[in-house]
């Protein structure tokens, strides 16, 4: 194995936009990075809008349905429709459960949308910034994920504001129960360590070179006095926070010199927001947001010469914008350095980029009732759940460990006992009936997968039409002639020219689009057995 | 460095017929092939990893601060009358009594307030702190790691290989651990079921020198190691067994635990192994409100206790006591004084466990001091670093070199013996179980007990060099057991040796005198 320290440099390191060549290569890099799992014809209309229009549409907001009851668990609101202002019953214990399995669901038909858009990967990006486990209350769970879904290229410093008196975060990290008698530091320190600043080296006792133990302590007295009420009400559509000023310590806090040892005074419900002020402007607090948005959209390894230019000019972008979000994504994703060919294909697929890059390729949505397409998703929530990645139950408050954990990283998704099951996972998505709910099955759309590519009558154009969707560089000859050899079940490639023009004829014919169907099938569960289709 | 060959003569596995071997009573045979073995060669570790941040001074209650406790945590401090006593000054939790038996039979050792210098109280930091051993922030292996990059150059390239066809190490579930990141790989194989089998599509990738050429490469050798390394664990799991009752079998820390004991008997030569217990991290919750002894806290020592009892019996049983030892580690402890929500929030030093038979029995370390009044943020102060705990189970139980042991730290280690007592030519006798010197390491006084049956005893205390320091006593005791303080003032810091000679014989323990804080 090659030391990462031998690992090619980029070539470019900077941010000026890019004029490279714009091919399916590049496209399909920006596609496959910003969402989970581009289509072909997604890829080539990228192609022919060029760069600049396709990072706009990616950016450009999408509507979203709310999540539905669908659970027969579910005593209040009626199948089909939303639960998200609706009370609770008095025992409010089942009703919840089927809730959070609705929210679980909806999770996933977020992710297996046709559209070009980088909202669900934002969304998933805050997930893991905030690393909140979400089994609780599901209209808290859902409040807080929606300050995700309405925020999600917005402002940094008021999500941080917002997310510090959400309800399901002061329950989460115990704000709830912070009170001057009896600090509780939970959040006061997550907010500092994971949140905002982030930790750096400790060059003290207590000292973690841009915050100390004594802005935990004084963080945890500034947070004091919030707590929540409604929760499971009866009668009360939403849970609120509540700031109760008798158990808010009034005392001034003085923060340390990392804060310009500024002092908080007293300032009842608004304190926590002048506290955060204060920690964003530190100088360099743009730049530990800026770290975790580069691992998340380029590359892993932050080598010194990347920190001294992506990352530092990155910062400069977000904290001159006064923490907007979106242009310094927009920046990066327009960049030299994120089409540069060293860091193309370096993340390996975390397992909902895995599964849904296997669905939404191929154009597969359940098309059934509600009950049965949540159910449906539900089986999806816990095949990712089973590999690694539950959504919005993140392992811990800092997110999935291959986000930060050196030296493996992404590599994380992929040890040897994971790497089976996604392995297994390709094989339940091709050559098995796949998930079925009351008799409705749903797995990857052959047909519709290679309905779509850019001449599916003749058996090579197929193979690297499959290869531009689900790999960055291809796969060797040798491998591509298996592959073939699959897709023609040995024969001269003529005969799956005529196979495919004898179902073309007859589409609803299943004695002609069965082998149709099936080679494809085979083709895509080798392909998801090679390491070249584990990776983005 | 001289590569220490792991012991194979008596590894089933490498008989390499699982058929066979599935009607073979396994039970019966691995007490004369195991317990003859006494080489470090076929030893195994296995470390239970207790996430979040255990809350020590609920686990080890220090019976002579308990007034002061009450001060500090009166909400979660559980009522002493309901602790379980293992000596005059310290108590387990309740629901510990699968380790409070363990105490009692020697098979569980205690060491007070494991730390390091400068506590970081960020779970990631800290971690990263325990599992690479290092406080160098830009350390990137584990100390296992380490350990076996020098034993094992070239991993992954290289392996397996026919001297070394089982995985280095094992961590249960579907993470590798980060004890065990070496140079190139991680040498932990993540094994969920070892009965799962394995047969994934071996393919040639070409690495073109960036990230991903790099990642095909990664991928491709995990690939073949998986097919290797998973028909190995399926078979040593198939060909092994587990003989003890004691495991709850609704609950994953036995699950694994004796799926360990499984794959352990069957033969499988893998050094180490890692189980994860997550939900240390009690901010809230700790207790129920008003019910001390019960709640989450409560609820995790209870499952770790069961199943660490279960798993010695089971190795026991299994005749496979004499190979097999343990040790839990946590990122800190928790601080002094609890919270409002019936919690604690992120501390400093706490206690660790070791166990097996190998184990050198009592409670290693002073108790600590608890204040009459509540300091904001105190923990409980760190007296023995966790990496001279480290380093010590790589001298004691793989028998390292000590030169290449200090090589692997960045600070002066300073060797505990922790598990010495089945390595020959040890000049302690552990036979007696009825001699124990408390609190050791110690500072300026420690006490010893011992039994006797009316008759004449003799306490001395050497040096190393065997250069007799003091004479305890010398006197008539009367029947039963007794406690007589050793005064360490004034002597340097360092090991030192107490013999209590009886009619019965003369009995040797080592102790350490710390240097004071």
């Amino acid at each position: 194995m090659i030391p990462e320290e031998n690992v090619q440099e980029p070539i470019s390191l900077s941010l000026t936009p890019y004029t490279g060549s714009w091919t399916k290569a590049e496209a399909a890099h920006l596609l496959r990075r910003t969402m989970f799992g581009p289509t072909f014809n997604q890829i080539t209309q990228a192609v022919s809008n060029g760069m600049n229009a396709t990072v706009a549409q990616l950016l450009t907001p999408v509507s979203v349905s709310p999540p539905l009851a669908f659970h027969p668990d579910e005593a209040v609101t009626a199948t089909g429709s939303t639960w998200i202002n609706d009370v609770y019953p008095a025992s409010p214990g089942p009703t919840n459960n089927a809730r959070l399995f609705s929210l679980g669901a909806w999770f996933m038909q977020r992710i297996n949308q046709p559209n070009v858009s980088i909202q669900e990967k934002m969304c998933l990006f805050w997930d893991n910034h905030f690393g909140v486990d979400g089994t609780n209350e599901a209209k808290a769970v859902y409040g807080m994920h929606e300050k995700y879904r309405l925020n999600y290229l917005g402002n940094f410093k008021q999500l941080v504001k917002d997310m510090t008196i959400d309800p399901m975060m002061l329950l989460f990290l115990n704000g709830a129960t912070n009170n001057p008698f009896s600090p509780n530091e939970n959040y006061a320190r997550e907010l500092l360590e994971l949140f905002t600043v982030g930790k750096g080296p400790q060059v003290g006792p207590g000292d973690y070179s841009n915050y100390t133990e004594a802005d935990v302590a004084a963080g945890a007295k500034i947070l004091t006095g919030w707590t929540v009420t409604d929760l499971y009400s009866t009668t009360a559509s939403q849970p609120t926070n509540v700031f109760y000023p008798i158990l808010h310590d009034t005392s001034s806090k003085t923060l340390s010199p990392y804060f310009g040892s500024t002092v908080i005074p007293d300032a009842g419900n608004l304190e926590y927001a002048n506290y955060i002020d204060v920690i964003f402007s530190q100088p360099d607090m743009a730049k530990y947001l800026c770290r975790k948005i580069y691992r998340w959209f380029v590359n892993y390894d932050l080598t010194p010469s990347v920190e001294s230019t992506v990352i530092a000019d990155m910062a400069s972008t977000l904290s001159s914008n006064n923490f907007e979000v979106q242009p310094v994504i927009e920046q990066l994703l327009k960049s030299e350095h994120f089409y540069d060919i060293s860091v193309r294909g370096s993340i390996i697929k975390n397992p909902l980029e895995l599964l849904f890059s296997m669905l939404n390729a191929s154009g597969s949505v359940p098309g059934y009732t509600v009950p049965v397409n949540y159910e449906i998703y539900l089986n999806l929530y816990y095949l990712s759940q089973v590999m690694g990645m539950e959504y919005l139950r993140a392992p811990s408050v800092g997110g999935w460990t291959a986000y930060y954990q050196t030296p493996a990283f992404s590599r994380l998704w992929a040890n040897s006992s994971l790497l089976k099951l996604r392995f297994d996972l390709g094989s339940y998505m091709t050559i098995t009936p796949g998930i079925v709910v009351n008799g409705n099955p749903f797995k990857l759309n052959a047909l519709n997968l290679v309905n779509n590519l850019s001449l599916p009558s003749s058996a090579p154009q197929v193979i690297d039409d499959i290869l531009t969707v689900f790999t960055c560089k291809g796969v060797s000859v040798i491998e591509k002639a298996i592959l073939k050899s699959i897709l023609t079940n040995g024969q001269p490639d003529f005969e799956w020219t005529i196979q495919y023009n004898d179902y073309l004829a007859d589409p609803g014919n299943t004695t002609v689009s069965t082998p149709v169907r099936q080679r494809i099938e085979f083709v895509l569960y080798r392909l998801f057995q090679l390491p070249e289709s584990q990776v983005i | 460095m001289k590569r220490r060959n792991f012991v194979q003569s008596v590894a089933l596995s490498s008989i390499g017929a699982p058929l066979v071997l599935k009607n073979f009573k396994f039970g019966a045979v691995t007490e004369d092939l195991f317990k003859s073995s006494k080489s470090a060669g076929d030893r195994v570790l296995v470390i239970i990893r207790m996430n979040g941040g255990n809350d020590g001074l609920s686990t080890l209650v220090p019976l002579d601060q308990y007034a002061n406790l009450t001060v500090q945590r009166s909400n979660i401090l559980i009522p002493e009358n309901q602790l379980l006593t293992i000596t005059p000054t310290n108590a387990l939790h309740p629901s510990m009594s699968g380790m409070r038996d363990m105490f009692n039979n020697e098979r569980l050792s205690i060491i007070q307030n494991v730390g390091y210098p400068e506590q970081n109280r960020s779970h990631f930091r800290s971690m990263d702190i325990w599992t690479s051993g290092m406080l160098d922030p830009n350390a990137t292996r584990g100390w296992l790691g380490r350990y076996l990059d020098q034993q094992f150059p070239n991993f992954p390239d290289d392996y397996p290989d026919t001297q070394n066809p089982d995985p280095f190490a094992i961590s249960m579930g579907y993470e590798v651990s980060a004890t065990c990141q070496g140079l190139a790989a991680n040498f932990s194989v993540a094994v969920n079921n070892p009965f799962d089998s394995y047969n994934l599509v071996e393919t040639g990738q070409v690495n073109d020198g960036t990230y991903y050429g790099s990642h095909m490469e990664y991928l491709s050798t995990l690939i073949m190691q998986a097919n290797a390394y998973g028909a190995q664990v399926n078979a040593a799991a198939n060909a092994g067994s587990s003989l003890s009752t004691m495991y709850d079998p609704a609950d994953d820390v036995s699950k694994n635990l004796k799926y360990i004991a499984q794959m352990i008997s069957g033969g499988l030569k893998t050094k180490i192994y890692i189980v994860n217990v997550n939900g240390f991290d009690t901010h809230d919750g700790q207790v129920v409100s008003g019910a001390p002894t019960t709640g989450a806290h409560a609820n995790l020592l209870s499952r770790i206790s069961t199943a660490v009892a279960a798993f010695q019996n089971d190795l026991s049983l299994l005749g496979l006591e004499h190979r097999v030892a343990g040790m839990t580690f946590s990122e800190f402890g928790r601080q002094i004084a609890s919270n409002a929500s019936d919690g604690t929030d992120h501390g400093d030093a706490a206690p660790l466990f070791l166990f097996g038979s190998c184990i050198n029995t009592g409670i290693i370390g002073p108790n600590p001091v608890i204040s009459n009044t509540v300091v904001d943020q105190a923990g409980v102060p760190m007296q023995i670093d966790f990496r001279d705990v480290y380093a010590s189970i790589l001298k004691d139980w793989f028998e390292a070199d000590p030169t290449e042991i200090q090589g692997m730290f960045e600070q002066t280690v300073n060797f505990i013996p922790v598990l010495s007592s089945c390595n020959l030519g040890v000049e302690e006798n552990f036979k007696e179980s009825d001699v124990l010197i408390f609190p050791n390491p110690c500072v300026d006084q420690t006490t010893l007990k011992f039994k006797c049956s009316g008759e004449k005893v003799t306490v001395r205390v050497y040096d190393t060099s065997g250069t007799l320091v003091s004479e305890v006593c010398s006197k008539e005791f009367q029947p039963g057991e007794h406690l007589v303080p050793i005064s360490m003032d004034g002597h340097p810091s360092g090991n030192y040796i107490v013999t209590v000679h009886k009619n019965s014989g003369t009995f040797t323990k080592k102790f350490i005198k710390l240097k004071t804080i």
